[in-house]
């Protein structure tokens, strides 16, 4: 407490951290009035500091020691490079360099074994490692001393480190290229006695590292492991989740960039944890659950629920999301009709209780603040959860009555919400919305005095624009550019022009209104800056590919410039598209009055603009020639220009008219001023400029792209053999301003063109995680009894005993209860068990249903938990592809992981129709062999059976008829063939059917077995078969 | 993901504090930034408009004023804005328990022990630490030592 009073009166404090002269020059340039004076401070201070520096490095190299750390010199040090950074900061940072003569000294703080010498050294740096040239400078000794400091036995020195690395980590790749740094920082992460303060910090600074290079982690499988299990461990201070908190952004980056497999069975506890937070620690009753430190504002941590809020956004995917297929890791993330119900309830518990919450009426606006950050996270969330239509319409509706709020921000995070559903659930969020609330959507762009809310009300009304209602909104759009009082942002008015543009494109049908608004977009761009070039270029485009606008869109240019309504834009659009189809409108407009029309415009406007008339001018020329002495004219006034561009242009089409009329015809001209043939970009230069839309922008964008395929008025013309375009463009560019329009870039590789062969690379590979894994040494044994038995132990190990049960829900669907008893006195705590498929996208073999995770990620010991799953078996596979139970769990002090792949197979849905006789079998047999070959038939001979225990043959025998029988074969009663086995069966697969299988067993007297098996079906499944047999027979 | 820079400024737009966590790959120099965002922020009308602003394609701004001083997140364009103004306002408050009603003088007149309560609530572009009372005690000890 004291402490705090000392600080009431600053100047007045003498506690040893406190630097008398620092604040004496603070005080002397506040004192200064002029900024000129306070600049004249400034350089004699800076001319001062370097004497000091100077003196004090003779003296300390006289005396023959560099590092002459008495407590005077580190004194003084460290007060003049704080000056040193006092200056840079309140110079705007643009007194740099006349600051960088003292980074020997800051080295010299880094390097001191004083704390707040050191602190000042790192801080400085902090403040100036944005700037290259200082690291440039330093870097090497830099970071040689953070090794030091970072192990060092002085936590406060390697705080320091730490902090250093946490802000600068991501400014330079040089830190994270340092793998002593690295795994340094890494040390103090995994350390178990390292203090939880540092373990925080180094969390963090493991992070920036990370970012600034993810090859420390990606590019070494078995270092990514390991080091993403040390990770892992951390979510385990459950006492107040201090350590979780940040380490959650670190998992965060690793799940988004790097490999999220690792974090899925986090699902369920991270889901936990914000039940916890929302739930019972936001209900009023519940109080006392989080300690009240952890509430802010009376209100449930906001940090800590909106960092796993983000997590889960990652780690979950919902349905269309995978439609749009942009994921990388989409294969390894969990989708939303695969949580378990539990987790799901609760999650959904979740954004109930934060609507609720977020009704709570309070006064205190902070309260007020993080009460609309939960609601506004998890309401986010939310369709990700349930995507169901009615789920989508009540958050639309529920958002839709947030418009009407009265506080400016909870408007603005609305609108960015309504954005996110509706780029997320598409249509029906897109109905739900606009039905009943497009008035008032239009209201607020009229009525808000706030260009951010503006902005957001652009994007949504793009973002939910389509063929029916384009008109509408378009011209709402414009007319707000128009009459808007309220428009000071100068980007925003051309952002709307920009997605105006885009939309009219996008989704006219109706040629003429198309032409109309694109040009009243351009008619209104005022202020020209360069990023509306593009609009103009891009109509001239569409009308070069669509015949059918020319005619028209030379008419409406005619009005334009007649009524002198001319934006620089519209001239550059007149002068390139009346020059190429002047004969269009020839009849109807004089060539004379057209080119005295442009000789007005060409004063207005600027030389890039003039340079385009030029050209046009001449064209004007080829379809009339009766004009020539007016255009000679023209030319010959401007040879004498200044602009280089127009005084060649003019010389150039001089000679050409000269030319042309020696030879008496105009055939040279015709050949350079051909026809421009149709232009070849599909892909839209416009789309580019839509940055400003939130995450879902590349989703949008893609939708949009897709919408204007199937609405392409616009290119459907466009179907001339592209390949010789931009030859064609550059000859007759040749002398022209056509090569103001940009180039048509190659047009982008379509998504049907890809998918195809994606399709087939990927169905031919396994999940990476699932191949990734390295399984447990006993596995098999577990295995092979679960070929046999419903129920038994799939593991046993002197700390855990894994065991099974199968109920068969139908044919082709089992459930598989997994119990995991603690065998030991301790208690086995961070438990947590995934069941890994070895394909889970592109029509996968079988399909994984969690049902519940284990119950408690504790077990006392001598206790059990239970874990719960489903398996649909849609297809046959083979039982090398089985799922993995993939278990993870902490017993006294060791982490301990258990791959075990499961004794499942196709014929785990093995099942008999009454018992077949020899006669049938025979039948059977010949009728497969006589209808399809070797097709569908698998032989394996001298397969080993290590069940076997050097038994009598008839032991043998007896032993496989038990393993068969309990697989589910039928065994065909017979006598006439010894040590041989016939069984028949039936495979159940709920996509592909059911099949027949016969198989034959021979016993030989070597102790091997030869199999054959006949299925009714082509391809693997008779090998599958045989593969299920032997994984039985042998532990 | 996360906070790109933080900034306070006085409504005259000196600067008190400037950190960087990360910059853009097209960015402009660091005063000129600076200046744009003083411009933008100090334009706005802290009644009628929001705290939050789209500043460019990889960076949006949550601000908020306090008496004459604006303090100024930079965050990813992605990111959720809300939670920003709840960092800033614990700043705030951790720097008022800390000096004991805070003021810009304090803040001028002891700049780097500022830093040093940034340094122990924010690491890597995150929050690190959002007890009040952690904060404080941690702080009380730091700034003991010699």
């Amino acid at each position: 407490m004291d402490r705090r009073k000392t600080f009431a009166e600053p100047t007045a404090s003498n506690t040893g951290s406190n630097i008398k002269g620092l604040q004496l020059f603070i005080a002397d340039l506040r004192a200064s009035q002029q900024s000129e004076d306070q600049l004249k401070r400034i350089h004699s201070e800076i001319v001062k500091i370097k004497q000091h520096f100077n003196a004090s490095n003779k003296k300390s190299t006289s005396n023959g020691h560099i590092l002459n750390n008495n407590k005077f010199d580190g004194y003084q040090r460290k007060k003049y490079v704080a000056k040193l950074a006092y200056i840079y900061i309140t110079s705007n940072t643009t007194m740099l360099n006349d600051i960088l003569f003292g980074l020997d000294e800051v080295i010299k703080l880094i390097k001191s074994n004083v704390f707040s010498e050191k602190f000042i050294g790192y801080m400085t740096l902090e403040l100036l490692y944005r700037h290259k040239i200082v690291v440039e400078r330093v870097n090497d000794q830099v970071i040689t001393q953070l090794i030091k400091d970072i192990s060092s036995s002085k936590d406060d020195f390697t705080e320091l480190g730490l902090n250093f690395v946490g802000v600068t980590g991501t400014l330079t790749k040089d830190l994270a290229s340092n793998q002593d740094l690295v795994s340094g920082v890494f040390q103090i992460l995994r350390s178990p006695t390292s203090s939880l303060y540092l373990k925080k910090k180094s969390t963090l600074a493991f992070l920036t590292l990370l970012k600034s290079k993810n090859s420390i982690l990606a590019d070494d499988i078995q270092r990514k492991q390991l080091w993403i299990q040390r990770i892992l461990s951390l979510l385990d201070d459950t006492d107040n989740y201090r350590l979780t908190l940040t380490t959650l952004p670190l998992v965060e980056y690793i799940a988004k960039n790097i490999d999220p497999s690792f974090f899925i069975r986090l699902i369920p506890q991270l889901s936990d944890i914000l039940y916890k937070c929302v739930v019972t620690g936001g209900s009023n009753n519940g109080r006392g659950s989080f300690p009240d430190e952890y509430k802010f504002a009376n209100m449930p941590n906001p940090w800590l629920i909106t960092k796993i809020v983000s997590l889960l956004n990652v780690l979950i995917i919902s349905p269309s999301e995978t439609e749009d297929n942009n994921g990388l890791f989409e294969s390894s993330l969990l989708h939303t009709d695969n949580i378990d119900p539990e987790t799901l309830g609760r999650l959904r518990m979740c954004v109930m209780e934060t609507i609720n919450l977020g009704t709570r009426r309070t006064s205190d606006p902070m309260e007020k603040i993080v009460q609309n950050t939960i609601l506004f996270s998890l309401i986010n969330f939310a369709s990700k959860l349930d995507p169901s239509h009615e789920a989508i319409v009540n958050s639309a509706t529920a958002l839709c009555e947030l418009l009407n709020s009265n506080d400016i921000n909870v408007r603005y995070l609305t609108l960015d919400s309504l954005i996110r559903l509706c780029s997320f659930s598409g249509k029906t969020a897109f109905d739900s919305i606009r039905g009943k609330n497009l008035d008032l959507i239009f209201h607020i762009l009229n009525s808000e005095r706030d260009s951010s809310i503006i902005r957001k009300v652009v994007d949504l009304l793009y973002t939910f624009a389509d063929i029916n209602n384009v008109k509408t909104i378009v011209e709402q759009l414009l007319s707000f550019i128009l009459t808007s009082k309220h428009l000071s942002d100068p980007h925003l008015k051309s952002d709307i022009a920009i997605k105006a543009a885009i939309l009219t494109e996008n989704f006219s049908t109706d040629p003429s209104w198309y032409v109309n608004i694109s040009l009243k977009i351009l008619s209104l761009s005022v202020n020209t800056s360069s990023k509306d070039e593009e609009i103009w270029r891009r109509l001239c485009q569409i009308v070069v590919n669509n015949p059918q606008l020319q005619t028209l869109t030379c008419q409406k240019l005619v009005e334009y410039l007649r009524s002198n309504l001319t934006s620089e834009y519209i001239v550059k659009v007149a002068a390139f598209i009346i020059g190429e189809y002047t004969n269009l409108i020839a009849e109807k407009v004089p060539i004379a009055d057209l080119f005295n029309m442009f000789t007005e415009k060409y004063f207005t406007v600027q030389n890039g603009t003039k340079a385009m008339i030029l050209t046009t001018m001449i064209k004007l020329y080829r379809c009339q020639p009766g004009i020539g002495s007016a255009v000679i004219k023209f030319y010959q006034l401007e040879l004498n220009s200044l602009d280089i561009e127009l005084q060649t242009r003019s010389y150039e089409y001089l000679k050409l008219i000269q030319i042309s009329k020696m030879n008496q015809n105009l055939h040279l001209l015709d050949t350079l001023l051909q026809p421009l043939p149709p232009f070849n970009n599909k892909s839209n230069p416009l789309l580019k400029r839509l940055g400003s839309l939130p995450i879902a922008s590349s989703s949008t964008t893609a939708l949009s792209s897709s919408r204007s395929r199937s609405s392409s008025m616009i290119w459907k013309n466009n179907s001339n053999d592209g390949s010789d375009n931009n030859d064609a463009l550059q000859t007759t560019s040749q002398g022209t301003d056509v090569t103001a329009v940009p180039r048509p870039p190659p047009a982008r590789k379509t998504r049907s063109s890809s998918t195809f062969s994606e399709m087939l690379n990927r169905n031919s590979t396994l999940d990476s995680k699932y191949n990734e894994l390295k399984l447990s040494n006993n596995w098999r044994e577990g295995s092979s009894r679960m070929f046999q038995f419903r129920q038994g132990i799939l593991l046993s190990s002197p700390l855990l005993k894994v065991l099974y049960k199968i109920v068969v829900l139908d044919p082709t669907k089992l459930e598989i209860i997994l119990t995991f008893a603690n065998q030991t006195e301790w208690e086995i705590s961070s438990l947590t068990s995934e069941i890994i498929a070895s394909r889970t996208s592109n029509n996968p073999e079988y399909f994984l249903q969690n049902i519940q995770p284990p119950e408690n990620p504790m077990i006392a010991p001598h206790h059990k938990v239970e874990q719960r799953f489903e398996i649909v078996i849609r297809k046959p596979f083979s039982c090398n592809e089985a799922p993995i139970a993939s278990i993870y769990f902490k017993c006294g002090g060791s982490m301990n992981t258990l791959n075990l792949k499961m004794g499942l197979g196709v014929t785990s849905t093995l099942s008999t129709n009454g018992s077949v006789t020899l006669a049938q079998f025979v039948k059977r047999w010949k009728t497969l062999s006589d209808a399809m070959g070797k097709d569908g038939e698998y032989q394996s001979n001298d397969i080993l059976v290590n069940l076997f225990e050097n038994e009598t043959p008839d032991g043998n025998l007896k032993k496989l008829i038990n393993i068969l029988m309990r697989m589910g074969f039928d065994i065909v009663e017979q006598t006439a063939l010894s040590q041989t086995l016939f069984l028949a069966g039936i495979i159940h697969t709920k996509t592909d059917g059911n099949f027949g299988c016969l198989l034959k067993l021979s016993c030989l007297e070597t102790g091997k077995v030869n199999i054959t098996c006949k299925t009714t079906t082509g391809g693997p499944l008779a090998q599958y078969i045989v593969n299920c047999i032997i994984f039985a027979i042998n532990k | 993901m996360g906070i790109r820079f933080m900034l306070c400024f006085n409504k005259q737009g000196v600067v008190r504090l400037v950190r960087w966590f990360a910059t853009s790959d097209n960015s402009t120099d660091p005063q000129e930034e600076i200046s744009q965002i003083y411009r933008l922020i100090s334009s706005r009308d802290h009644k009628h408009q929001c705290n939050f602003f789209e500043f460019s394609d990889d960076t949006k701004l949550v601000y908020k004023r306090y008496a004459g001083l604006y303090f100024v997140i930079g965050i990813d364009i992605t990111d959720e804005e809300p939670i920003y103004l709840s960092h800033i306002h614990l700043f705030v408050e951790v720097l008022d328990a800390f000096f004991g009603n805070v003021c810009e003088l304090d803040i001028v007149f002891n700049f780097y022990k500022v830093y040093m309560v940034m340094d122990e609530m924010f690491l890597g572009g995150e929050i690190q630490e959002v007890s009040k009372d952690v904060l404080l005690e941690r702080l009380s000890t730091t700034d003991r030592l010699e």
